[in-house]
């Protein structure tokens, strides 16, 4: 099976000739349909370049990036938005929700750049809702939400457009311990249903309950994994 | 994205921020106000002027001393005066075919007074006709006979600001009057005629021709009326009059208007100063417009995260750039229209002090002008918050 997410040598650089700054450098990976992969390493070791480059709102400096064999490349700023939109759904550490705007709303927001009509939008935000345990909470703004329930806000938004990939990157930076396993619970399911998820952290604990484990260090992977369940302090890489 | 649903985006993030939305929008409100107002006065005062002339009658002609050159540019006039009452006599004793009368008139401003107060006040002397010519009637006493006019009698015709001031309720018919110190006696009071650009036309005093020749001691008048047989012969009276004054005074000694050319001329004034008056107000707006650029780049600051958000979740740039733009113009319009209110309510108010009207082209030009502002001013926010890297954007706290 062809891989959904593919890059070749693939380098971002930051910075002037004699000062530069190797934030991607000569990266080549391969995920399949379906996998959950977490991105594991300190900060400043890349994985948040990397997924802004997978997710396409960073370009690579150099090297090839292929999202289910399409080179992206040459894209404009515009066909790279259509690909956000519909083939991307991206969960952050700190929620990014509109402030002073409902919950379903929240999650409308990429149908409506896809230009999907008021009705159609509002049955599907509401269906995501509920199955997400939000059933009661369609209009309420993010202020009266805890920040576990924000967080699966989020999760609808990013889901609502039937995205190839969910990108999430330290999705529960933000939440305390219970709220974090509920999270990850969601991330896990999903993951069953059979999206491909990728996520960013730099807890171990977090990144053990993926299917496999990619470490990065100063731009480069250093480690690339499977899980094995049930095995304790197995070695996924010096992080 | 659908236009209706960047349009509700704009509305909603007006309706957030309402007072910071009313004080951006109170530059174009103010500017868009004085525009409306101005306008309506000079197009009010240009309608007051073309009925006042039209009331004339389109078969005058106005004889003015000096060459007059009436135009845009101002009025010039050389200042001596060589229009003389046996000038007039003798165009009225030409009995040309196409003349049918000659209606000279003093125009000059006088002290009123009685042993109560005192009151500067307009003074015009002519025929018993110039009555009927300028539709004044009397509300109180009658209009001087054209024997009383003959044998120079002091008699007045008084406004009713005069009468007011000088006699307060009492009635003034048959009571002492004194212009410039010479008694006068009260015959008439003429109906209320209101004011014009400010100006009040009641404060006046009419009196006889020849008792205004004995009262200034001059054998000068300030302006002559001549009514033509019929409105067909205008041309032929006008080379008339020319022919029979060229007797006596050079072609610099006068000028001779018909109604339509000293109308226009007038208008055409009326028009530049309007104009002027119009220009400066749009000044205001200009500065509007910086108040709602200056907003605007402040507001795409605030929302930095939430530009960086709607990108990642597929906004295109020209998304953000209409929604931004949208928000500016709106902001501008509902000024623009609320200025248009107010402006439309202040002349309303006014127009019983000053004849005015709001033209529908200035409301045009009023929404116009502000939706124009609104563009323009929102444009370097809006590209701004478009050209955000949404990645930067995101990680803005």
């Amino acid at each position: 099976m062809a891989p959904i997410i593919s890059t070749k040598n693939l380098c971002k650089y930051y910075g002037e000739e004699d000062n530069i700054t190797k934030a991607v450098d000569n990266v080549s990976v391969k995920i399949d349909k379906g996998e959950f992969v977490a991105i594991i390493g300190p900060s400043g070791s890349g994985k948040s370049t990397l997924m802004h480059i997978i997710g396409c709102l960073d370009k690579p400096t150099s090297g090839q990036y292929f999202l289910e064999n399409k080179q992206l490349a040459q894209f404009s700023e515009n066909e790279l938005a259509k690909i956000r939109n519909d083939q991307i759904g991206f969960v952050f550490q700190s929620f990014n929700l509109l402030p002073r705007t409902s919950a379903q709303k929240n999650v409308e927001l990429p149908l409506v750049y896809a230009k999907v009509r008021a009705g159609e939008r509002e049955k599907r935000a509401q269906d995501l809702l509920k199955k997400l345990g939000l059933g009661e909470k369609f209009q309420s703004t993010p202020a009266k939400l805890s920040g576990g329930q924000q967080q699966r806000v989020a999760i609808a938004r990013a889901l609502v457009n039937n995205p190839l990939i969910l990108l999430a990157d330290e999705p529960t930076g933000n939440l305390d311990t219970k709220a974090s396993f509920e999270i990850m619970d969601i991330l896990k399911n999903l993951n069953q249903e059979g999206i491909t998820v990728v996520m960013i952290t730099h807890e171990v604990d977090i990144a053990k309950q993926a299917k496999r484990i990619i470490s990065m260090r100063d731009g480069k992977i250093v480690n690339d994994k499977k899980v094995i369940k049930n095995k304790k302090n197995a070695d996924y890489g010096n992080i | 994205m659908q236009i209706t649903e960047i349009f509700k985006l704009a509305i909603e993030a007006i309706r957030v921020n309402k007072l910071r939305s009313v004080l951006t929008s109170l530059g174009i409100i103010i500017g868009v106000a004085a525009i409306i107002l101005l306008v309506s006065i000079g197009s009010g005062l240009q309608n007051y002027v073309t009925s006042e002339f039209k009331k004339l009658g389109a078969n005058s002609i106005f004889i003015l001393p000096g060459k007059v050159e009436i135009s845009a540019a101002g009025t010039s006039a050389q200042s001596v005066n060589k229009l003389t009452f046996a000038l007039m006599n003798k165009l009225e004793q030409a009995k040309s075919p196409n003349i049918e009368k000659v209606l000279p008139f003093i125009e000059i401003f006088v002290t009123a007074s009685n042993k109560n107060s005192s009151k500067v006040t307009r003074l015009v002397a002519s025929y018993s006709d110039y009555f009927a010519i300028s539709g004044i009637k009397t509300s109180e006493g009658r209009i001087y006979t054209d024997s009383e006019e003959k044998s120079s009698k002091k008699v007045a015709v008084i406004g009713k600001t005069i009468a007011k001031d000088l006699y307060k309720n009492q009635s003034p018919i048959g009571k002492q009057i004194s212009l410039s110190k010479k008694p006068f006696t009260v015959i008439g009071v003429f109906e209320p005629q209101g004011s014009v650009a400010g100006v009040d036309v009641d404060n006046a005093v009419i009196i006889p021709l020849s008792a205004g020749r004995n009262l200034t001691g001059t054998d000068l008048v300030n302006q002559v009326l001549v009514r033509t047989t019929s409105t067909e012969n205008i041309q032929e009276a006008k080379k008339d009059i020319e022919k029979i004054l060229l007797r006596t005074l050079s072609e610099d000694d006068f000028t001779i208007m018909t109604q339509e050319q000293l109308l226009s001329s007038i208008l055409q004034i009326l028009g530049v100063l309007t104009l002027a008056l119009g220009g400066i107000a749009a000044i205001s707006l200009v500065v509007g417009g910086v108040g709602i650029s200056n907003i605007m780049l402040v507001s795409v600051t605030e929302r930095t995260r939430e530009i960086g958000l709607r990108k990642a979740v597929g906004a295109r740039p020209s998304d953000i750039l209409i929604q931004f733009l949208l928000e500016a113009v709106i902001l501008s319009l509902v000024g623009g229209a609320i200025g248009l209110l107010i402006g439309a309510t202040g002349s309303f108010l006014i127009s019983a002090y000053i004849k005015s009207s709001v033209p529908l082209w200035a409301i045009f030009l009023g929404v116009g002008f502000s939706s124009l502002v609104g563009i323009i001013f929102g444009v370097a926010p809006a590209i701004r918050a478009s050209r955000l890297d949404p990645i930067v954007a995101l990680r803005y706290e």
